[in-house]
């Protein structure tokens, strides 16, 4: 697993973040949703909402990053 | 099986495969219907020492419709919940358990029973404990007794009892898995099998049940206790499901796991062997994730079931009017999916209206029989299957008989079945194991200790 900045994952998995209900402000983009048709399913866990922990997984890959915000809004999604 | 490892994916997930379900008016207490559901196929009562039990990740289901749309009206959900005494020790038990309190029982389990009704939820009772398994004479030693302290009265009238019982549908596996070898015609069967008595293949296996006892008119759409067999409100469709979190998330390093989500539907049964011997591999484990309500899907299996075309094949000189029958076969559409009509049966009918869905059809109007007949309708015997279904109906034999045209005359008297489709059997009757006559009427399990494997 790697750590990755909050820039950085935006970037390199913005399909994945696309994919979410969660995180439906990125979704909105609708260039960023046009690049994803067709990924695969993927899952994100907060597994600590304190420390902003989230583990992305798609396939047999799963990255960590740290990110409160982006924590914190999945966190209020999910009511 | 009835539903015993019926699906693919299911087959993988003992713990919330639904094994059979069972419907009927309690004979004991005829004021009641006994629903009861059982869970995790074929048991060895020696599995320690993490003995058998519910999942507490697992809900279970058991549900009623009573206005004939095929969804449930009524759901009673059970959700389990382990508590370990001393994390620090291997044993199951540390000294004899003689009593569900017992300080010797390491590994307990709780569950809750909701009642849900038009939306509304009800608790209707917290923390009910279940029995332990049946280990043997120095760890269970008055294991009938100790099981019957598990049985609870809930409040208006509910009584039940969740836990492990001797698996009570008996059926001769070997014969029937090994390209259907039946009786009494096995020396004509195409590869001449050789002639020998039934072999019940779930001797001395246990089950995990749930058990409810419940007032005939707590399931009536009005409130009423039906009384008329011919009123359609009188009878109710009853089938149990298992489900599970959407979202499971293993944990590395600490051997935990997260549930999260909503509950999808794994498992499913009203009738026996309705998913095991009608439908199709390649649509069990969609048909285990759907509604009964969504059954119209299946209805061509129902028609023209895959068993009717190889019984003829493997038989070929005992069969000649089932493979002369062409016609879609509504008998077992009544049977299987709308319940038969008034008219068919004198005196009887178990219809639920036109919409197809597979649940077992209880008309709670008509009481228990005296002298119960394992043949059911079939034998003369309306308190029996197809209307719900007893623990000890031989359904595999009234199946297999239906299937084989017995019941095609009840749509079309001018067909005479074939001679074989009254005789065929799988060789076992209800005397192939045991029950009680009181709730929760399946028998009290095997012990480990005194269970010889595979002694059939």
């Amino acid at each position: 697993m790697r750590d990755l900045t909050r820039r950085g994952f935006v970037t390199k998995s913005a399909g994945a973040v696309a994919g979410m209900t969660a995180v439906g402000a990125l979704a909105a983009q609708q260039a960023e949703a046009d690049a994803v048709v067709g990924r695969e399913p993927v899952v994100a866990y907060v597994s600590d909402p304190g420390k902003g922990e989230i583990s992305v997984m798609t396939g047999d890959r799963e990255v960590t990053v740290h990110d409160r915000g982006l924590a914190a809004r999945i966190v209020r999604a999910g009511g | 099986m009835s539903s015993h490892r019926e699906a693919p994916a299911i087959s993988k997930d003992p713990v919330a495969d639904n094994t059979d379900t069972y419907a009927f008016v309690s004979p004991d207490e005829p004021g009641n219907v006994t629903i009861i559901c059982n869970y995790l196929p074929l048991e060895a009562p020696f599995g320690g020492p993490n003995f058998f039990e519910f999942g507490d990740d697992v809900r279970y289901e058991v549900h009623i419709d009573n206005d004939a749309d095929g969804r449930p009206d009524i759901t009673y959900e059970f959700e389990f919940e382990t508590e370990v005494r001393n994390p620090n020790t291997f044993l199951y038990n540390t000294g004899p358990i003689d009593s569900i309190a017992s300080t010797n029982w390491n590994r307990r389990q709780f569950y809750s029973v909701t009642r849900v009704e038009q939306g509304k939820r009800r608790v209707l009772a917290r923390h009910l404990a279940c029995p332990p398994c049946n280990i043997g004479p120095a760890s269970t030693p008055h294991y009938e007794k100790l099981a019957a302290t598990a049985v609870h009265h809930i409040g208006r009238g509910h009584s039940v009892f969740a836990g492990q019982r001797l698996e009570g549908f008996y059926v001769d596996l070997g014969a029937i898995f090994d390209l259907g070898d039946l009786r009494p015609f096995q020396s004509l069967h195409l590869a001449g099998m050789a002639k020998g008595p039934g072999v019940n293949a779930t001797n001395d296996f246990s089950v995990h049940s749930i058990a409810l006892k419940v007032p005939r008119h707590e399931l009536t759409s009005d409130g009423s206790t039906p009384t008329n067999p011919m009123a359609q409100r009188a009878v109710i469709g009853v089938w149990a499901a298992a489900s599970r979190r959407r979202a499971l998330i293993r944990e590395a390093r600490t051997g935990r796991s997260r549930e999260a989500g909503s509950w999808v539907q794994v498992s499913r049964l009203g009738n026996p062997l309705f998913n095991e011997v009608i439908v199709p591999i390649g649509e069990k484990d969609r048909w285990n994730s759907l509604s009964a309500a969504d059954d119209g899907q299946f209805l061509k299996y129902v028609q023209r079931p895959e068993l009717q075309g190889l019984l003829p094949v493997l038989y070929p000189v005992v069969f000649p009017k089932l493979a002369a029958l062409n016609a879609p076969r509504a008998d077992l559409v009544a049977v299987l999916l709308t319940g038969i009509p008034s008219g068919i049966v004198p005196g009887f009918q178990n219809y639920t209206g036109s919409h197809h869905a597979d649940q077992l059809r209880l008309n709670m109007a008509i009481p228990p029989t005296k002298n119960p007949k394992a043949l059911g309708l079939i034998g003369g015997d309306a308190a029996g299957f197809p209307n719900g279904r007893r623990v000890f109906d031989d359904v595999v034999t009234v199946e297999l008989r239906a299937i084989a045209g017995a019941t095609y005359p009840l749509v079309d008297k001018s067909y005479t079945p074939d001679a074989a489709a009254s005789l065929v059997t799988d060789g076992l009757g209800a005397n192939s194991t045991r029950y009680l006559s009181h709730f929760p009427y399946l028998g009290t399990p095997h012990s480990g200790y005194q269970t010889k494997p595979l002694a059939a």
